[in-house]
């Protein structure tokens, strides 16, 4: 709990109309999309503006309140999981486009930007804003920003921090600052990359400048069916090594197609293993490329090839690929959705493997992924109703994360850490890489408020902030200078 | 060895020869040379250079080593025998290797599966691939795929405490942990020594042309520009030059053998009047070509890739007025360097001139060669970043006692 004069001063940074305290509606605060854990927040703010975000962070600096910044909550990872008792920042209101330039290709936008907003924007000038994560109907700009979203078609575009030129942001201790610019290489470090993916632990962005795409001349979608995800995979592994970068190469396994074909009806083939290759580019180009990956498809066994023949039924297959979690709902009671990256050479041996982890657990593993960049989607099923299998299932998922990085691979490729994988951190990282970001954070923030308690294995504390008994400084020891 | 250091450059050279051998250690002046062999021997170098108060200057081939403030090392870190491709699965698309590698060596021994680092740097021959990653360089590719913060998955730096620390990893999607990796390219050394840099490959660009077209006045390109960047083309550069009384601008598409005509076809329609010829790779190393005159100043701008005929045009109606030569190119990334004939007294004031010119749209410009005669005095870096004290903060935490390229970065970093 708060205490009321906290409340009052944040009552006065944002208004009586931008502060919630009641408990019914703090509760819808008090998880994100991982809604397992779930914490109730001491207060929300809704500002307006980045001053009153700077008022709000000076309020919690002063009095050390831990905060969380929030966008839609769509995030998988628990980012936007409060502190007990601490404040969440809703960016909900900010979520005006401020500006966009055309010719030099970039717009800025407030955080609370829906994601597909930016396109909607830019479109009729035949522009589009690339990151392209499932949810992005709902997430918000700021969301994607703090975990680095991704998305399908990562592979040939890249992911957030690609597309994000600068940022303002409000540091832990209040200051605004102007991270990057429209032009590129702004003399200084490069902090826009270090805070694009550092999941809300360095500051608020108040706004945002990305990049826009032209839209490519043509778009053109091949379906591929297989008999198992492995011949989907060696086919991936084909078209890379044919030197082709497809925007996206995505694969289902026959329990995602099920769970699709259920949720939305996309009309997928009916096969063990479907490969999605997106190409897209000037007319000639994709033509030749397509007639390309055909042919390996069909060298590997695709028992059907065939090519979205309208937009319209182009965005029928991203639908059911992209309601896939979702989707899971319909064929199971409960399911834990994971992000595993690994080498894409890997894919054939680390899918046998999580097949042989699933029956040993005796539960059922369904496969979606961005097969181009080895970025795995493992949807662990279970039922909640029957004793222990949550905890099976919870294991099972993290064994998996295991799994990816003893193959050379990470434990995220879109999600983030947050709360749901700060352990699995320590097994990918050694303790000397953990105290190295360390420093970062604890230059953004050292007092430990901003999204405290997330990505990292536990509450770490800046050196000079450890508690204990008194150690004298350095220069004090030198006799260079006297306390300080 | 500098006034604060207790001990003299044969003591240093002494302890340095311990950990590297002596073959490998060596002394000019006040500078103690030191080549280590691994990651390890850099950690013992750096633990013992911190600890005696001893500067460290990280070196490649110092073919960017005046770039920033100048810096009087007592330690040359020499990354020279750390040089080769360690790792190049190339199924996956992505390779291992170590700072001291030049560039061109890891180009030819990725060109072997017909993949490459999408860069194309100055002087790849000699430049080493640590150098390259610490000043941040980069050259016409970038239009198509973006620079070094794009293609770098992960990074081995070695802190000025002697920690040894990982980030990122050798897969292209990763967002575990914060991207160190982007926080040390282009930090010109004074955070950690960058040992090894984990990137992501492209297919190399076997199929590709170049067109030119040239007009006296570089604004005559800013219409077709305009219309090329806005068009459904996908070049991999574009390149403008422009010296006192001509310019030119170049294309370059890398495309399937069967889709050029269509593509060139189409480049005529937008350049109009505008004659455009097919022309030579060796258009492209007009950026490297711009520093060969050793007496000419240097400049890197940064600018909206909409001003870039426009910026181009100003100067060459300045230096028709003023009576000096220049040339330059630019990028339709935005990004340009210039390099001037010019008294040096003239300098600063033609950099406060673009300074402001470029400003208010978020641009900047770095000096990167200046007369020695005019350097003390002068702001190479022109930063006026707002986020100077959290950059000071962060080189605070990382290198305490300012071992690492002390004063050469911006903001006296």
């Amino acid at each position: 709990m708060l205490p009321q004069s906290h409340i009052d001063e944040l009552r006065s940074a944002v208004g009586a109309d931008g502060l919630i305290t009641g408990e019914s509606q703090l509760q819808t605060y008090e998880c994100d999309g991982l809604t397992n854990f779930r914490v109730l927040p001491g207060a929300v703010v809704l500002p307006r503006s980045a001053a009153q975000v700077q008022a709000v962070v000076r309020v919690c600096a002063r009095h050390k309140i831990p905060f969380v910044s929030r966008g839609a909550g769509t995030g998988l990872s628990g980012g936007a999981l409060p502190a007990a008792g601490g404040v969440v920042i809703s960016l909900a209101r900010m979520n005006r486009i401020l500006e966009v330039d055309i010719a030099n290709r970039y717009v800025v936008v407030e955080p609370g930007v829906i994601n597909a907003h930016v396109t909607a924007r830019v479109a009729p000038q035949g522009y589009f804003y690339a990151p392209d994560p499932s949810s992005q109907s709902v997430c918000t700009i700021g969301g994607n920003v703090a975990e680095n979203s991704g998305g399908a078609h990562c592979l040939e575009y890249g992911f957030t921090v690609t597309h994000t030129l600068g940022l303002e942001v409000v540091l832990p201790n209040g200051e605004i600052v102007q991270l990057g610019s429209p032009t590129l290489d702004a003399p200084g470090y490069d902090l826009t990359g270090v805070f694009v993916g550092s999941e809300g632990t360095l500051g608020v962005a108040t706004k945002v400048i990305l990049r826009i795409v032209k839209r490519p001349e043509v778009v053109q979608t091949l379906l591929a069916a297989f008999d198992s995800p492995h011949a989907a995979g060696q086919t991936v592994s084909d078209i890379i090594a044919a030197g082709m970068l497809p925007s996206a190469l995505e694969i289902m396994d026959a329990l995602a197609i099920e769970a699709a074909e259920a949720a939305v009806h996309a009309n997928y083939p009916v096969c063990g293993g479907l490969l999605l290759v997106e190409l897209d580019g000037p007319s000639s180009e994709v033509e030749a490329l397509m007639s390309e990956a055909r042919a390996i498809c069909s060298k590997n066994g695709a028992q059907q090839v065939r090519v979205a023949q309208s937009d319209q039924e182009r965005a029928l297959v991203w639908k059911g690929r992209k309601a896939a979690f979702a989707a899971m709902g319909r064929i199971s009671p409960n399911y834990i959705v994971q992000d595993g990256v690994i080498p894409r050479t890997a894919l054939p041996s680390v899918l046998s493997e999580i097949d042989r982890m699933a029956s040993a657990a005796g539960l059922r593993v369904a496969n979606v992924f961005h097969a181009g960049d080895g970025n795995l989607h493992p949807l662990v099923l279970y039922d909640r109703a029957i004793a222990g299998q949550e905890e099976l299932a919870l294991d099972l998922s993290y064994r998996i994360l295991h799994l990816c990085v003893d193959n050379g691979g990470s434990i995220t490729g879109e999600h983030g850490v947050g709360k749901e994988k700060q352990e699995a951190l320590g097994y990918m990282f050694s303790e000397p890489d953990l105290a190295t970001m360390q420093l970062v954070r604890c230059a953004f923030d050292p007092e430990n408020i901003a999204n405290p308690d997330k990505v990292f294995p536990r509450t770490r504390l800046c050196a000079a902030e450890i508690p204990g008994p008194y150690t004298p400084h350095p220069l004090e020891t030198a006799g260079i200078a006297e306390i300080f | 060895m500098t006034s604060t250091t207790a001990i003299t450059a044969q003591e240093c050279a002494a302890q340095l020869a311990n950990i590297a051998g002596e073959a490998h250690t060596e002394v000019a002046g006040e500078t103690v040379s030191v080549a280590p062999l691994d990651a390890a021997q850099i950690s013992q170098i750096l633990r013992f250079a911190d600890a005696n108060a001893i500067s460290v200057t990280p070196f490649g081939s110092g073919t960017k080593a005046g770039w920033g403030n100048p810096v009087a090392p007592g330690i040359r870190l020499a990354l020279k025998r750390m040089n080769s491709l360690r790792e190049h699965p190339w199924q996956d698309m992505t390779c291992t290797v170590e700072a001291g590698c030049t560039w061109a060596s890891m180009q030819a021994e990725l060109a072997q599966h017909g993949q490459m680092v999408a860069l194309d740097p100055l002087w790849p021959e000699r430049a080493t691939v640590g150098g390259i990653v610490a000043t941040n360089d980069s050259g016409a590719l970038r239009l198509k795929y973006g620079g070094l913060r794009d293609l770098i998955i992960g990074m081995t730096i070695v802190l000025p405490d002697g920690t040894i620390a990982k980030t990122g990893g050798k897969v292209v999607k990763n967002v575990a942990g914060y991207d160190l990796h982007k926080l040390m390219t282009g930090s010109f050394g004074t955070l950690g020594v960058i040992t090894e840099v984990n990137f992501r490959l492209h297919p190399a660009e076997t199929e590709a042309r170049t067109w030119t077209a040239t007009a006296p006045d570089a604004l005559q390109f800013a219409e077709p520009l305009r219309i090329l960047l806005d068009s459904q083309m996908t070049p991999s550069s574009i390149q403008l030059r422009a010296g006192k009384l001509q310019s030119a601008l170049d294309v370059r598409i890398a495309t399937r053998p069967e889709a050029f005509d269509e593509q060139a076809a189409r480049l005529r329609k937008i350049f109009g009047q505008i004659e455009l010829s097919d022309s030579v790779n060796e258009v492209w190393q007009a950026r490297q070509r711009l520093f060969d005159h050793e007496d000419r100043v240097i400049l890197k701008a940064s600018m909206l890739s909409s001003d870039i005929c426009s910026v181009s045009s100003e100067l060459q109606h300045l230096a028709a007025k003023q009576e000096f030569e220049f040339d330059l190119t630019a990028q339709a990334t935005g990004l340009m360097t210039v390099s001037l004939n010019i008294p040096a007294d003239a300098v600063p004031r033609l950099l406060d001139q673009l300074r402001s010119r470029l400003r208010t749209s978020g641009g900047s410009v770095i000096a990167l060669r200046i007369p020695e005669s005019i350097r003390a005095g002068l702001d190479v870096w022109g930063c006026d970043s707002n986020a100077l004290a959290l950059m000071r903060e962060i080189k605070r935490r990382f290198d305490p006692n300012r071992t690492l390229n002390p004063g050469r970065f911006v903001g006296n970093i």
